[in-house]
């Protein structure tokens, strides 16, 4: 993920104005207008709070585990985490309008967790203490390193390819978040010009 | 286009120069005929285009899918493909479903296009690069293809006249391969860049250069410098990189000799067979549908490479059955785009430091220019030609830090300095590499589409191959750990730099084109776009198309003061 992505913006973008032009019969396909919602000024950063939220995609035993997952990831500190950002519901409304296959990915990774749980546990992921939760991912978070004493190669840990899947989803739903560049430390600015680069003398960079 | 009812002409007025398309080259067609007192119609198939639709400076959190929107994809199954085309601004780019084209099985290829006033220029990566005689007198040494029919020395001072006018940035090098031009203060690098560029001219003696771009580091010509906020391709409210609504365009409806029509879908070149002119164009309104004739002393196809050829394979006449301008059969052949997909990444990790959300966005990176097949370097003994690398260097927040919780968080602010470049090969010139009519399809106006087919080679194969091999060595050079290394070929159509299609030559026989863009065929009818190219180069194409552009306007015009049209 770039940090372009992520970006910077400011005071302009809610002047921008809704300029629509006509909109004539039969011209587009899907009869939309040309701009873009961003084009025509729309501003959804608060629709995912809005009051009487349900998810469109997850069931609720999904919906609470990846809440708790979140948790779990991008915990609360000095800063809001993951659950505060609503990360799962950032993550519900890209799914239910994704393809099939990116749908099954996520709920197949998803799934993958509550397996290992009850295989361990014998309970499902949301459900376990705190601390066989934090046992659980640690064993998920680190690949299983190669010998290098019989030089044996890293073998395919899917567990761990499931976890860093689920978490780049949550990270990536809790960067993009207003909460998440307010981490990031932007200080809501959309310039910082002009751009000096290095200013250091040789043998000196940082 | 026999079959469509043609309705009664709105348009009484002969123009001197019809114009089809505002892009890049367009932009400056209409700008410099308009202000040698010509009276010129500019055609552009999409609708105008505002500042108050620019989105630069809206944070992602904003939109519905935080630029990450899976809708896109219903209509723009193909514009997706290109990194410019975002949740922000996708209407600019065209809806798939009403633009089709077809490939062979087995020859993807992905065309992203824009239908607005400006096209792609408002997207464009704005990397601006002068071609040498390395390039254009390329077969003369290496015996590979065609020579251009023009040197550097014929289209070095247009390259002034576009680079003092645009604004280039950029630092002199005095490379063999990449001839300095006219440029604005360069932007900076970064400390990186820095040890990049010391220890690569050390190690290997290759030149790590600033990018050269088409934005401006200081107030030029009306327009303000920029203001690093970063992601261009969403539109300049200071218009401090060149997209042509904002300049070219402007200039030329303000000089008074020049009608704007958008939404103006053209169709066809109408020719007055008797004398073997051309006498306008047809366009389809875009809107209504509506079919009208445009008529004008001459005809400037600078519509995009592959959409100017395709408006004359569709110009069939009985004098011409395989398209106008086709009598030496090479129209829609010799198509290239560069070829990408060779590179490598890394870390460097003796720059400490920390990311910082609140730096200038710098909207440029470094360019190493051709060093393989050079006059100094000599032959290589497994391909010809050669690639540049466009790169950069940068802190930047550590998203793919290991773990979770409270110390991955952290770890994703602490950050990690990030460094990677990627090549830009050069496409051969071949025959077989062609675009044709599908005779079987059409796009939403009723105009037939095009069949491309087009494969990268061997050739494009190994220096992609190479261009991982040498991007890992110069990583490693600089310092770079954990080294990833690219040597694929993405598909044809990837760079976004098509290119050929309408070749000049002196010989009309073999090419389109002659050395002013002028059909060899049809004396007033003239494609001034990539469209023209004999060989690609491996530099970034625009810088030139609209150079050999306002070089083939100046003999243009020169031909209408003779009373030569």
């Amino acid at each position: 993920m770039k940090r372009r992505e992520l970006l910077k913006a400011g005071a302009f973008a809610g002047a921008v104005a809704a300029l629509r032009p006509p909109r004539v019969a039969g011209q587009d396909t899907k009869g939309s207008s040309e701009l873009t919602p961003a084009q025509s000024g729309v501003d959804a950063s608060n629709d995912l709070a809005a009051p009487g939220w349900k998810p469109k995609f997850f069931d609720e035993h999904q919906n609470e585990t990846l809440i708790v997952l979140s948790d779990l990831i991008i915990p609360a500190t000095d800063t809001p985490g993951a659950k505060e950002a609503l990360a799962n519901r950032y993550i519900d409304l890209v799914l239910a309008a994704e393809k099939p296959e990116a749908q099954k990915a996520f709920l197949n990774s998803l799934s993958f967790l509550d397996g290992e749980s009850m295989r361990r546990y014998k309970t499902a992921f949301r459900y376990l203490k705190r601390e066989d939760q934090d046992d659980l991912l640690h064993a998920l978070a680190y690949p299983k390193a190669g010998s290098g004493w019989t030089g044996e190669a890293p073998m395919a840990d899917p567990g761990h390819t499931h976890f860093e899947f689920l978490k780049q989803q949550i990270a990536r739903a809790y960067y993009s978040s207003q909460a998440g560049e307010r981490e990031l430390g932007w200080d809501g600015a959309f310039a910082h010009g002009p751009y000096k680069g290095c200013e250091h003398g040789e043998g000196s960079h940082k | 286009m026999s079959g469509i009812y043609m309705l009664q002409d709105p348009l009484a007025q002969t123009y001197d120069v019809i114009v089809v398309g505002s892009g890049a080259t367009g932009g400056w067609a209409a700008k410099q005929m308009a202000e040698a007192g010509l009276k010129v119609a500019l055609l552009e198939a999409g609708r105008a285009v505002s500042p108050k639709e620019f989105t630069e400076h809206m944070p992602a959190y904003k939109l519905k899918y935080r630029d990450h929107s899976p809708e896109i994809a219903r209509t723009r199954p193909v514009q997706k493909q290109c990194y410019a085309c975002m949740e922000y601004n996708y209407e600019w780019f065209v809806n798939d479903l009403e633009n089709p084209y077809s490939t062979p099985q087995g020859k993807p290829f992905t065309w992203q296009r824009l239908r607005i006033l400006g096209g792609r220029s408002l997207v464009w990566g704005r990397q601006s690069y002068r071609m040498s005689d390395n390039d254009f007198k390329a077969a003369s040494r290496d015996g590979y293809g065609d020579d251009w029919p023009i040197s550097y020395a014929d289209v070095a001072p247009y390259y002034d006249i576009v680079e003092k006018y645009v604004g280039i940035t950029g630092a002199a090098e005095g490379n063999e391969m990449l001839p300095d031009g006219q440029f604005l203060p360069p932007m900076k690098m970064s400390c990186g860049e820095i040890l990049m560029r010391e220890r690569v001219k050390a190690k290997f003696g290759r030149t790590v250069t600033i990018g050269r771009a088409a934005v401006l580091t200081e107030n030029h010509n009306g327009r303000l410098g920029c203001h690093y906020c970063g992601p261009c391709e969403r539109g300049c409210s200071t218009f401090s990189y060149f997209s042509s609504p904002f300049t070219t365009v402007k200039d030329a409806v303000a000089s008074g000799n020049c009608t704007l029509i958008t939404n103006a879908v053209v169709s066809h070149v109408d020719m007055d067979n008797a004398t073997n002119k051309a006498r306008g164009v047809t366009y389809v309104d875009r809107l209504t549908r509506q079919v009208k004739e445009v008529k004008g002393k001459s005809v400037i196809l600078c519509a995009q490479a592959l959409e100017s050829t395709r408006i004359l394979l569709n110009s069939s006449t009985r004098e011409y059955p395989n398209g106008l301008g086709n009598t030496s059969g090479a129209l829609g052949h010799y198509l290239m785009d560069h070829v990408v997909g060779g590179g490598a990444s890394g870390k460097l990790p003796e720059l400490k430091g920390k990311a910082n959300a609140n730096e200038p966005a710098r909207p440029n990176g470094i360019y190493i220019p051709r060093f393989r097949n050079t006059p100094s370097s000599g032959k290589h003994s497994r391909f010809i030609r050669g690639y540049g690398f466009q790169g950069g260097a940068d802190m930047d927040f550590n998203f793919g830090a290991e773990g979770y919780g409270a110390q991955f968080k952290n770890a994703v602010k602490e950050g990690e300095y990030q460094i990677s470049m990627g090549g830009f090969g050069e496409s051969l010139a071949r025959w077989d590499n062609f675009v044709e009519i599908d005779k079987d399809l059409k796009d939403a106006w009723g105009i037939p589409a095009l069949r491309i087919s087009m494969t990268h080679g061997e050739n494009e194969a190994a220096l992609m191959e190479d261009a991982g091999v040498t991007a890992a060595e110069m990583l490693e050079a600089t310092g770079a750990k954990d080294i990833k290394v690219q040597a694929n070929m993405e598909i044809p159509g990837m760079a976004i730099h098509e290119l050929g299609t309408a070749r000049m030559g002196t010989d009309p026989k073999k090419s389109v084109l002659n050395t002013f863009n002028q059909t060899h065929d049809v004396k007033n009818v003239f494609v001034m776009d990539g469209a023209s190219f004999v060989s690609s180069a491996c530099q970034n194409p625009t810088l030139s198309m609209m150079a050999i552009t306002v070089r083939a306007c100046a003999n243009l015009i020169d031909r209408f003061h003779k009373g030569d049209v």
